[in-house]
């Protein structure tokens, strides 16, 4: 290639990587902690810039809250023009203390809301990742993605020593 | 004790010691008018007491060993099969062996059958230690026995069938206690408390008629609280308690049977001629009464078998032990029983009567241990449960015995003249004639 | 009458019958016909979501203060074992009250099933116990009193599932042991019990029962095929608060598939309304009977002839 011709490209690729970053610098983290439920597991460091490449579009974990749409049969009646929401993080929508009285109330009492089964943060995150990791061959087991805290050991019985399972012949 | 009578010893049969005109002492009552020593000699020559003696050694430190470390020491502690052979056997097996008293009691005071007499007493022993034996085996087998009285006087569930069972079997041996005293007066000399039981028997008899109904009835209801864990063969929703009820009434006749033959083989020197002449007779009445109830009971298993339509599970290998159950424990001793007061076999009758007592002990392990949980493994009691329960079977033994040596049940009190004479003032218990001259004059009087 | 006047006991009859009325108002339960209390609460277990991961054992051996397992909870080898001759699998007893067991049907993936006392709103225990050990909360946990069971186990025998267990090893204070949905720590304060709080999977949904009831019919609505069409203890024995929503039929992951929708009560109340019956009854009719055996002598009922009680062998019956 020329002098000039060898500029251009690398003024385009230079311009190109610029607007990838642009579109990607925008409100996409690249790491995210996810602390909320911290306590017989640490925090998972969350590898958000390299998922984000795994999957087609957004929605295949944020649903249809990035304005992307949605393809699921169950949401589109709804869903399929909606549009992007301010916060798109899974706490925003599924609440860690899914179980609390005032959640219950509001399933109790709200008769205009649909969504009356919408799992907490905890299941959402576990349903969400590890769906796909088995698919995938990610990480299934409970620690490979977040180590037990003391608590947690403690929580399990790891002080306990199992014996060799044998056919038990008295309960 | 049959030697020693051979040698001339005359065991207490009245108030007085006719050697020398004194009055027993309570500790010579106790004694049957032996010294201590031949008491003692006879006891330890009768071979029976050394199995007795084999039996305690074993049991009477697992019995500690239960109540020391728990049920879970001598049961498998299992959570599906709650109930094992402590009550199983000892409360299921026992209270319709001991269905006796009432069914007695009704025959003599209430039906006005007094040709009865001569066995009533011993059928309402018969009921009293049964009862009673089966509320110490129930000390063995609850978790917490001191708080056996918690049911009556500290929380009630009166919706609960064992609410009716305790409260029944309390007020019930109570009824029995009572029955049994008349004999207890009469040895110790008290005839004012024999007067007042007497002058209150209809009562008591109607209340404990009332009362084995329904308990009797109520022990199988117990088995509706769990209709899906016995076999349907064994479980019949509408009439688990009439089956119950009426497979009690054989169970009481055939048990008084069998301890009178025992007693006609082992204690004859106890017996007066009032008991051993008419026990033949006896015997031959109360087998046509078991056999009544043993044909209704059969009809009435089979009516409950129609009613669920179960007749699908006689092919099974549990309808062969059903078939079995029946075909041994309630139409074999119809037929010795038929054969029996028939051609006036009293053998035949006393062997349907043991047949009997074992038909409705299998129909009891079979409904509360051995069918129940049948679509679960099946459980085997532990060894230790075994050796409690035929321990605690051999105090009630020994217990029987106890009493059968020392209160007119066997035989009659000889009454004191001045006793006879203060009886005529009043409407006065029945004092069975013993037919020797000296009886003569103790005859009742109205 | 002596001692009393006409008067005086017509009074006190009428006193006592309007002290009964005017006691106020009595709670009428009809059994077989209580639905559970309004508010009462309810878990529903999704058996699609268990992985068997166990925290569920482990959460509430901590909340319930019991004693050291024989292995760690992540020990999954535990799915293995088997007693009495390979017929039973793990079930709740006096150290662990609710255990999870795995189930392998066929031409199925495996399911996961939590095993714990399933609180119905006509409990069997409850009805079978003669102290009254048990009460259904209005927040819908069955509780149990310690302090005054006997220890008869009658509980153990009447719960068609199998629950209660008992402390066998203690000598001095056995009692029964089960699931008591966390009410004295939890449920009472509003809070979901320890199980289901840490559930990773949300297998297990916490709510009002009638509100579960319309999320179970929902989710096997919104994904055909995912569920057998069936809420188990929606109706079973008289409903439980406990359900269950399964992938494959329920008797093949351990359910008895027709216990029946009476509560066990029911099986019960036909001997018990005989009981009244047979006191009143009784009582006339056997005195009746005495009456009419009695011979028309007089007073006498006790008669009876010297000569009758001898050699009189086989002519009378």
């Amino acid at each position: 290639m020329s002098a000039k011709q060898t500029l251009t490209t690398l003024i385009m690729a230079l311009v190109l990587i610029a607007m990838g970053s642009v579109v990607a610098a925008a409100d996409m983290p690249d790491q995210v902690s996810l602390d909320t439920m911290v306590k017989y597991f640490d925090s998972v460091e969350f590898d958000h810039a390299m998922h984000t490449e795994l999957g087609e579009d957004c929605s295949a974990c944020h649903h249809h809250t990035t304005g992307t749409g949605t393809s699921d049969e169950r949401c589109i009646s709804c869903h399929a023009e909606s549009e992007a929401v301010a916060d798109v993080s899974c706490r925003s929508c599924h609440v860690a203390a899914r179980f609390s009285a005032d959640q219950i109330n509001i399933v109790s009492s709200n008769v205009y809301l649909y969504h009356i089964d919408k799992p907490g943060l905890k299941a959402a995150y576990h349903w969400s990742c590890v769906s796909c990791h088995e698919q995938m061959d990610g990480p299934t087991g409970c620690q490979d993605c977040h180590a037990r805290t003391p608590e947690g050991d403690a929580l399990y019985r790891e002080d306990v020593s199992g014996s060799p399972i044998a056919e038990a012949t008295e309960h | 004790m049959k030697n020693l009578i051979g040698w001339g010893v005359k065991p207490v049969d009245s108030h007085v010691n006719e050697k020398n005109d004194k009055p027993w002492s309570l500790k010579e009552k106790l004694f049957l008018g032996l010294t201590p020593g031949q008491y003692l000699g006879q006891a330890l020559r009768n071979p029976f007491n050394w199995i007795l003696g084999i039996i305690f050694a074993v049991g009477l430190p697992l019995i500690a060993y239960r109540y020391l470390f728990g049920l879970g020491a001598v049961t498998h502690a299992s959570n599906d099969y709650p109930w094992g052979l402590f009550l199983g056997f000892g409360l299921f097996v026992m209270v319709p062996l001991s269905a006796s008293g009432f069914l007695l009691g009704t025959t003599v005071e209430i039906f006005g059958r007094h040709d009865f007499e001569p066995i009533e007493r011993l059928a309402l022993l018969n009921g009293l230690l049964g009862y009673f034996f089966a509320v110490v085996y129930l000390l063995v087998d609850l978790g917490q026995p001191w708080r056996l009285p918690y049911p009556m006087f500290v929380s009630f569930g009166p919706a609960a069938v064992l609410f009716l069972v305790a409260w029944h079997v309390a007020t019930y041996l109570s009824v029995q206690v009572a029955e049994v005293s008349v004999a207890f007066f009469e040895w110790i000399g008290w005839l004012g408390g024999k007067r007042f039981i007497r002058r209150i028997a209809i009562g008591l008899t109607v209340s404990g008629i009332i009362l084995s109904t329904l308990h009797q009835g109520a022990l199988g209801a117990l088995f509706n609280y769990a209709p899906g864990k016995v076999h349907p063969l064994w479980y019949s929703a509408p009439f688990q308690w009439i089956h119950f009820f009426c497979s009690a009434i054989p169970a009481g006749l055939c048990m008084v049977i069998v301890v009178s033959t025992v007693v006609k083989k082992t204690m004859a020197w106890r017996c007066d001629s009032n008991f051993s002449d008419n026990l033949d007779r006896c015997t031959l009445g109360l087998a046509k009464g078991a056999s009544m109830a043993l044909i209704t009971y059969l009809v009435i298993k089979f009516i409950g078998v129609a009613h669920d339509n179960e007749w699908g599970y006689l092919a099974t290998g549990w309808g062969a032990w059903f078939l079995l159950e029946m075909a041994v424990g309630v139409v074999l001793p119809i037929i010795l029983f038929a054969y029996a007061v028939r051609h006036q076999v009293v053998k035949l009758a006393r062997l349907g009567a043991i047949i009997t007592v074992f038909g409705i002990a299998l129909n009891r392990l079979n409904t509360a241990l051995i069918a129940f949980n049948w679509q679960l493994y099946q459980e085997i009691p532990h060894v230790f449960e075994v050796i409690v329960c035929v321990t605690i079977f051999a105090i009630y033994v020994v217990v029987y015995r106890f009493l059968l040596y020392r209160l007119p049940i066997l035989y009659s009190w000889k009454a004191l003249p001045q006793e006879a004479l203060a009886a005529e003032a009043v409407k006065a218990a029945p004092i069975r004639s013993t037919g020797t001259p000296a009886g003569a004059m103790y005859r009742k009087i109205d | 009458m002596s001692g009393i006047s006409r008067r005086r006991f017509l009074a006190a009859s009428v006193a006592g019958c309007a002290a009964t009325t005017l006691a106020g108002p009595r709670k009428v339960l009809a059994s077989a016909t209580f639905t559970g209390y309004p508010d009462g609460m309810g878990v529903l277990v999704d058996l699609t979501r268990c992985v068997g991961c166990r925290s569920c054992e482990a959460a509430c051996n901590k909340e319930q203060k019991l004693p050291a397992p024989d292995r760690p909870f992540d020990d999954m080898s535990v799915f293995d074992e088997t007693f009495h001759g390979g017929k039973q699998k793990r079930r709740p007893d006096e150290n662990a009250y609710t255990v999870v067991n795995r189930y392998n049907p066929e031409n199925a993936a495996p399911v996961y099933r939590k095993v714990q006392c399933n609180h119905c709103n006509e409990p069997a225990c409850l009805s079978s116990c003669f102290v009254n050990a048990y009460t259904k909360t209005e927040e819908g946990a069955v509780v149990y009193n310690s302090k005054v069971c006997v220890g008869c186990r009658t509980c153990m025998v009447a719960c068609p599932f199998h629950v209660p267990a008992y402390s066998y090893s203690s000598a001095l204070d056995p009692v029964i042991k089960k699931c008591i949905f966390c009410y004295d720590t939890r449920l009472k304060k509003g809070l979901p019990p320890a199980c289901v709080d840490i559930c990773p999977q949300e297998a297990l949904t916490f709510g009002k029962r009638k509100d579960l009831i319309k999320i179970g019919h929902q989710r096997i609505e919104t994904h055909p095929g995912r569920y057998v069409d069936h809420l188990y203890g929606e109706k079973e024995l008289g409903g439980t608060s406990w359900m269950y929503l399964a992938p494959v039929a329920f008797d093949q992951v351990g359910f008895d598939p027709n216990p029946g929708n009476e509560p066990i009560i029911s099986h019960v109340k036909d001997f018990l309304s005989t009981v009244p019956m047979v006191l009143a009854i009784w009582p006339a009719m056997f005195t009746g009977f005495h009456l009419l055996a009695k011979k028309q002598k007089g007073d006498d009922d006790h008669e009876h002839d010297a000569e009758k009680q001898h050699g009189d062998e086989g002519g009378e019956q």
